[in-house]
């Protein structure tokens, strides 16, 4: 099971941000400023190819924090 | 349509125009959203593209592109069956952009000449339509031009080109495999919005604004709902090609390359990952030539392999996807085709 520590790290190594950014569980997505639809993006494709989990776009929508993205493991 | 199989359909060659114009991602972008495009390119692998200018359409491309083949085939224009256009860049909405290239091409009266409406998904479907016709014994030569002019300024993923592939009626040619694919549920996912029947022109429309880049954008852009996309490809092309290869009974150790639409560098290295392909058997064309809709399969095509596909025997796996939805594979050996290297117009 990944552990939300190591869930930050690899969702941090996929989207790729340009300005470095501190996350915690209870960040908010709404606040990072990259967190875009290319951010969407990668986090779709991480959670397919490393977690073997299928997302899509509206499910991305419906989260507020890191914590909430983590959740979407199941 | 399940999959298929047509015989004594020969691949006799294949050209590729590109604009001579290049446009650079990141240098050419706006100051205040380069750091931007920099994580951009860096994630849809596309650092330079191909546009055309002002006066340039996809026909003129396309055009470039037949003449050469035709040329280097020593193809007599008289014995051109069909002339098939798959674009939506279309020299105006109405008539057929083939028609037009008919008399361009000073082929003959007898041509069949009309367009087909795909875009991504396309080159498959463009092969499998000349292919029916001369496996059915219908016709024995046949061009399909594919292509469009999609990109833009604007936006870092399209780029332009014309392609044109040669098919003729050869008994001994080895047989062509296809699975072809649509799901109209998903035709919102990319879509002009404006200018049909559904929402005809209207002066509200093209009111602009300007956005984050600076770049002016009205109602009748290109909506591409990228999360839809992303989702689409990575869930149905790599099962579609699983199913390809077992109705043909063959193994990926058979395929000698894999051409897979270009769409962007995340999309495309997820699909050849589920797949377990190696680099070297997948090439891609997205960091020079940017996602040239149905183009890109003759684009890689030819910039990667036309020394290669024009000496001896090789077998390619050719996969579109997108707009429609629609997504397509085709197995087809190409045996000393015509092979010119790219052409810049």
């Amino acid at each position: 099971m990944v552990t939300i520590e190591q869930f930050i790290e690899q969702f941090l190594a996929a989207v790729d941000f340009q300005d470095q950014v501190e996350l915690k569980p209870d960040t908010k997505l709404a606040d990072l400023p990259e967190w875009d639809s290319l951010s969407a993006l990668a986090t779709i494709v991480l959670f397919d190819t490393e977690y073997g989990k299928v997302i899509v776009g509206p499910d991305l929508e419906k989260c507020g924090t890191v914590s909430d993205l983590y959740a979407l493991m199941g | 349509m399940s999959q298929c199989t047509l015989r004594n359909v020969r691949f006799a060659g294949m050209a590729t125009c590109v604009p001579k114009r290049v446009f650079h991602n990141i240098d050419d972008a706006p100051p205040q959203i380069r750091s931007e495009r920099e994580r951009l390119a860096r994630n849809i692998g596309i650092y330079t593209r191909r546009l055309c200018p002002e006066w340039q359409t996809f026909s003129d491309l396309a055009f470039e592109a037949t003449e050469k083949l035709l040329a280097e085939l020593k193809w007599n224009k008289a014995d051109v069956d069909a002339l098939i256009v798959v674009t939506q860049s279309p020299d105006y909405p109405i008539p057929a952009t083939a028609i037009i290239l008919q008399d361009r091409l000073q082929l003959p009266q007898t041509t069949i000449a009309f367009d087909v409406n795909l875009g991504c998904s396309g080159y498959p479907f463009g092969l499998h339509l000349v292919g029916s016709m001369i496996a059915a014994g219908a016709i024995k030569k046949g061009l399909v031009l594919v292509g469009d002019r999609s990109g833009d300024e604007r936006d870092p993923l399209f780029s332009d080109a014309g392609t044109a592939t040669a098919l003729e009626f050869d008994a001994n040619a080895p047989p062509m495999h296809f699975d072809l694919n649509s799901d109209g549920s998903g035709y919102r996912a990319i879509i002009l919005p404006v200018g049909g029947h559904r929402e005809p022109v209207h002066m509200s429309h093209l009111i602009q604004h300007r956005d984050e880049g600076g770049y002016w954008r009205c109602s009748m852009d290109l909506i591409l709902d990228g999360p839809a996309v992303l989702s689409f490809s990575t869930q149905r092309v790599p099962p579609a090609v699983e199913d390809l290869l077992n109705h043909v009974g063959m193994s990926k150790d058979e395929i000698d390359y894999f051409i897979f639409h270009q769409a962007n560098r995340m999309i495309n290295e997820t699909i050849r990952k589920k797949l377990k392909l190696p680099e070297e058997k997948v090439p891609s064309t997205l960091r020079d030539l940017g996602n040239t809709s149905g183009a890109s399969l003759p684009v890689t095509m030819t910039a990667r392999l036309h020394e290669i596909l024009s000496q001896g025997k090789h077998r390619l796996l050719l996969c579109g996807f997108g707009i429609g939805l629609s997504w397509g594979s085709a197995i087809v050996d190409v045996d000393t085709a015509v092979f010119p290297a790219l052409i810049e117009a």
